[in-house]
């Protein structure tokens, strides 16, 4: 089933005189339970169409439809609702509050679901034992490292259990020791719990996580990759090779 | 790019980014140049001639500077915190600390002094305006036009000139103490760590408190009688000074800290959206809160206490006129008032006689004030008073074994206290009378002038009034010996009146006209309101300002905050609900202190600026607490724009 459908999305910045289209004409489906991956040069829109997907960013032309939802027609007030509840994110430059303690960061999508105070604690406890932040929980973030952020932030996306996880690089800053212990993390959730994963990467081997790549260049699909029945390493193999018709990474242009 | 180039690249991004430095400048500068204009115009010399005006002017003058320049220092310390990564920037591209502060003293010296240009211009034109607010309340119309007076000039660039340097050596400290680093973390610290809540802070809240306490209690007894306070009176309304603002500030530290600690450990992690934008927020901002709060809440209660006594004064001006003065006209000779009287007919204004017929005798008192009374100066087992007939009030009916007080000057009785029932003697050169007392009673017969200033006057009976009279003692002949009061009946006729009062009568020492007293008292206060108003207002503002300022820059260092949150799907509104129980707090916590300071301090001594407490003091209260609010409200509104725009 059909749980995520984009229709010829476009996007640009900038005013009349400058503008800079990012997004041009970008069609994609995502299914119930998928883990997709999305790849793809640096300043290729990786970003812009995670936002676009996730709501956080206006398209300028096209249809995005969530479980039937038209996103481009809701009000602002019940996009941020539905984000609220059923989407989770891990976000490319961490995006934790400064004011408050890991901890404290990591519990703030269950504020609003009446979760009490024991189950909200054990619930953290258990995921941040998994991604190995509990002894760091009372820390602000100005206090931990890059890693122990993107960490925070994944347990944060996690939480609340959402139906689909938007990820934007969620290891650019582990070593491949943290890395594979949370795209494990990822793997268990889409599989146990039946999540959908969204997720940015520059990394072949992270991407190999995934059931299928979409590879996106100069703001339109370049290509896709099925993981089928393959292992991890031959689907890795396919990727590194994609990737070099793709030029590898370079910067736009 | 050359040093100038760069210069002038900053001082044009920076004269829109910054315009609320601009702003306070502009303000400090315009509001104290036409303060000085005001007190060097000769048109001025008369109104400050008329009291020791000149010495408040000096002393306003001077808190004026105080807070300008506390003002214009804390607008600066935003002003270049906000710069900080610009300045870490400049470290990073090799630029030695000496380049940056002559770099960045050159900008803030265009900006500063073209702001003092401007400021002085606007300065001179509110002047004008303020003088007639003056000429309105002090009801003088002799003052002439206003001119450019260059000593006003000269003191206010030499002033800000001063302030100036002290805000290139902060600057230049600034500069100093930063590295790299430090540079680009500036906005990221938190200043309270949860967890961290020794005994020692417990200590420092509960000894904030007592120093409180201890302020208060010193304060009400200062001018209670107590010989050894009374004695080292300045030294201990210092202490209660500093008891008080250090009090005040270690309960911040200390309680504050504590309670918000308390709260947020038993929140176990576990915030709402509310919470993450109160108190995470406050708290993530202590110590510097602690300060800034610390400083609100002393200005505002100065500033809601000098209000208060003013308004006091003003408040009482009328009702002290009405108890001194019971009539139009208090004539004190019989011939003077049947003059006026004729003159009155003569001119057909319609008008009524009272004569009050008085003696005065000797009045043992003990048992009604208690010995304490001794200590304000006269004998209370033989104290001279003025005696009356029940004859002359109608509302009075007395048997001649009793008594009661009248004509008492309300600032008197809050010092004096009299006991509800009691005895008292009465006794002329041979016989005494021993009578009941019945008490006070709000009636006025007879001025001041004739009763020692307002020293009650005794009612008796007819007869005992008779008795009095003819076995009064030679020794206490009173200085005047006559009471006429002359009333007109229609209020229209006062100018006319006035007019023959002043070419007549009035020339005999004593005689008064209403009218007369009230517009001098008028301009008596008028200018020492109108100085204590303005810097009272001046506080209102700079206090609203420094705090909106401050909040102006929060909003800006939590903008990342608010897009992350909204990003994870907290609207605009959850936000805001947050947000104004944090300025709940920032505005409402030192308004509330301030409010409790000044009530205390007002209370302390307000009987010497009037005889009505409390209505006074509640209006200044309630009209400071809505004028201070708008900068609260300015305020979320302000984070409104800012969480709307984060996404
Ligand atoms: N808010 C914005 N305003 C203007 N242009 C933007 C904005 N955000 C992104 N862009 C531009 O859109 C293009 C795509 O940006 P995007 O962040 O989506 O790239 P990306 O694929 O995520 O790159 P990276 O792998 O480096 O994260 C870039 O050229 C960028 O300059
Ligand atoms: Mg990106």
């Amino acid at each position: 089933m059909t749980i995520l459908q984009a229709q010829k999305i476009y996007k640009s910045y900038g005013n009349k005189l400058n503008r800079q289209e990012v997004l041009k004409g970008i069609d994609m489906e995502v299914g119930e339970g998928e883990f997709i991956s999305i790849m793809g040069a640096s300043g290729s829109g990786k970003t812009t169409l995670l936002n676009v997907l996730s709501s956080i960013d206006k398209v300028s032309q096209g249809s995005i439809q969530i479980e039937g939802n038209e996103l481009t027609a809701m009000k602002d007030q019940q996009l941020a609702t539905f984000r609220k509840k059923h989407l989770g994110f891990i976000f490319q430059d961490y995006n934790l509050l400064d004011t408050l303690t890991v901890k404290e960061n990591i519990l703030l999508p269950l504020t609003i679901q009446k979760v009490s105070k024991k189950a909200a604690n054990s619930m953290f406890q258990a995921i941040a034992e998994e991604l190995g932040i509990y002894e760091i929980k009372d820390k602000y973030p100005n206090e931990i490292s890059g890693g122990q952020k993107q960490r925070t932030s994944a347990a944060r996306a996690f939480i609340h259990e959402p139906s689909i996880i938007f990820a934007d690089e969620p290891t650019g800053a582990l070593d491949s020791k943290a890395a594979s212990d949370l795209l494990n993390k990822l793997s268990e959730v889409n599989e146990k719990r039946k999540a959908t994963i969204v997720m940015v990467t520059h990394d072949p081997a992270a991407a190999s996580y995934s059931s299928r790549v979409i590879f996106i260049k100069d703001g339109q699909i370049y290509s896709q990759l099925n993981k089928g029945g393959e292992t991890r390493q031959s689907f890795f193999k396919d990727i590194m090779k994609t990737q070099g018709v793709l030029g590898g990474v370079h910067h736009d242009n | 790019m050359t040093i100038r180039q760069l210069i002038y690249r900053n001082f044009k991004k920076n004269l829109a980014t910054y315009y609320l430095y601009v702003f306070a400048l502009l303000f400090s500068v315009a509001l104290y140049f036409a303060f000085v204009t005001l007190q060097f115009d000769p048109s001025m010399d008369e109104t400050a001639g008329t009291i020791k005006g000149a010495a408040a002017i000096k002393v306003a003058s001077v808190l004026l500077i105080a807070i300008v320049g506390v003002f214009l220092l804390y607008a600066n310390t935003l002003f270049i915190k906000r710069r900080s990564k610009e300045i870490g920037l400049y470290q990073l591209i090799g630029m030695t600390r000496r380049q940056i502060f002559n770099m960045l003293s050159v900008e803030n010296m265009l900006l500063y002094f073209t702001s003092l240009f401007i400021g002085i211009c606007i300065g001179f034109a509110i002047s004008r305006f303020i003088l007639m607010i003056l000429i309105k309340i002090t009801g003088i119309e002799a003052i002439a036009n206003l001119h450019f007076s260059t000593d006003a000039l000269i003191q206010t660039v030499i002033v800000f000139t001063i302030i100036f340097g002290f805000i290139s050596l902060m600057n230049w400290i600034f500069i100093r103490h930063q590295s790299i680093l430090n540079l680009f973390r500036v906005r990221s610290k938190t200043e309270a760590k949860i967890g961290k809540v020794s005994f020692f802070q417990i200590l420092i809240g509960i000894l904030g408190i007592a120093l409180i306490a201890f302020g208060y209690y010193v304060s009400s007894r200062l001018f209670s009688g107590d010989a050894t306070i009374e004695r080292y009176l300045f030294f201990a309304m210092l202490l209660v000074l500093a008891s008080v603002i250090l009090g005040t500030s270690l309960f911040y530290k200390g309680s504050i800290t504590f309670i918000f600690f308390l709260i947020r450990k038993k929140k176990g992690g576990y915030l709402s959206i509310r919470e993450v934008l109160s108190l995470s927020s406050i708290m993530f901002r202590m110590k510097s809160n602690a300060l800034l709060l610390t400083i609100i809440t002393t200005v505002s209660a100065l500033a809601i206490g000098l209000l208060s006594l003013s308004y006091i004064s003003y408040y009482s001006a009328e009702k002290t006129i009405y108890e001194a003065i019971p009539n139009d006209y208090a004539i004190v000779s019989h011939e003077d008032g049947m003059a006026f009287s004729a003159l009155l007919d003569d001119h057909d204004i319609a008008h009524t006689t009272t004569e009050v017929d008085f003696t005065i005798s000797h009045a043992d008192l003990h048992d009604v004030l208690g010995e304490h009374a001794e200590d304000f100066g006269f004998k209370v087992n033989d104290t001279p008073m003025i005696v009356v007939s029940d004859k002359n009030i109608d509302t009075i009916d007395l048997q001649d074994n009793d008594t009661v007080f009248i004509n008492y000057s309300s600032s008197i009785m809050n010092i004096l206290t009299f006991n509800d029932t009691g005895t008292v003697q009465l006794s002329g050169k041979s016989d005494a009378h021993d009578l009941k007392y019945q008490g006070l009673e709000e009636v006025y017969i007879l001025p001041f002038r004739i009763t020692s200033g307002g020293f009650p006057v005794a009612v008796v009976s007819d007869s005992v009034f008779h008795e009095l009279q003819a076995d009064e003692d030679p020794d206490l002949e009173p200085f005047f010996q006559d009471f006429v009061g002359i009333d007109l009946k229609d209020k229209a006729d006062v100018d006319e009146a006035e007019e023959l009062f002043h070419q007549d009568i009035s020339q005999y020492a004593g005689n008064e006209s209403r009218t007369a007293s009230f517009q001098y008292q008028k301009e008596n206060m008028g200018i020492t309101m109108f100085v204590v108003g303005f810097l009272g207002l001046t506080f209102l503002v700079t206090s609203g300002c420094i705090l909106y300022f401050k909040q102006m820059g929060e909003s800006e260092e939590e903008r990342p905050n608010y897009t992350i949150l909204r990003k994870l799907g907290f609207t605009t509104k959850d936000l805001l609900t947050g947000i104004k129980r944090k300025q709940l707090f920032n505005f409402g916590i030192p308004l509330v202190i301030g409010l409790c300071h000044s009530y205390f301090a007002v209370k302390s001594g307000w009987f010497f600026f009037g005889n009505e407490m409390l209505t006074p003091t509640v209006i200044v209260m309630l009209i400071y607490t809505a004028l201070y609010s708008i900068f609260g409200f300015l305020s979320v509104l302000y984070y409104k724009k800012v969480i709307k725009s984060a996404l």
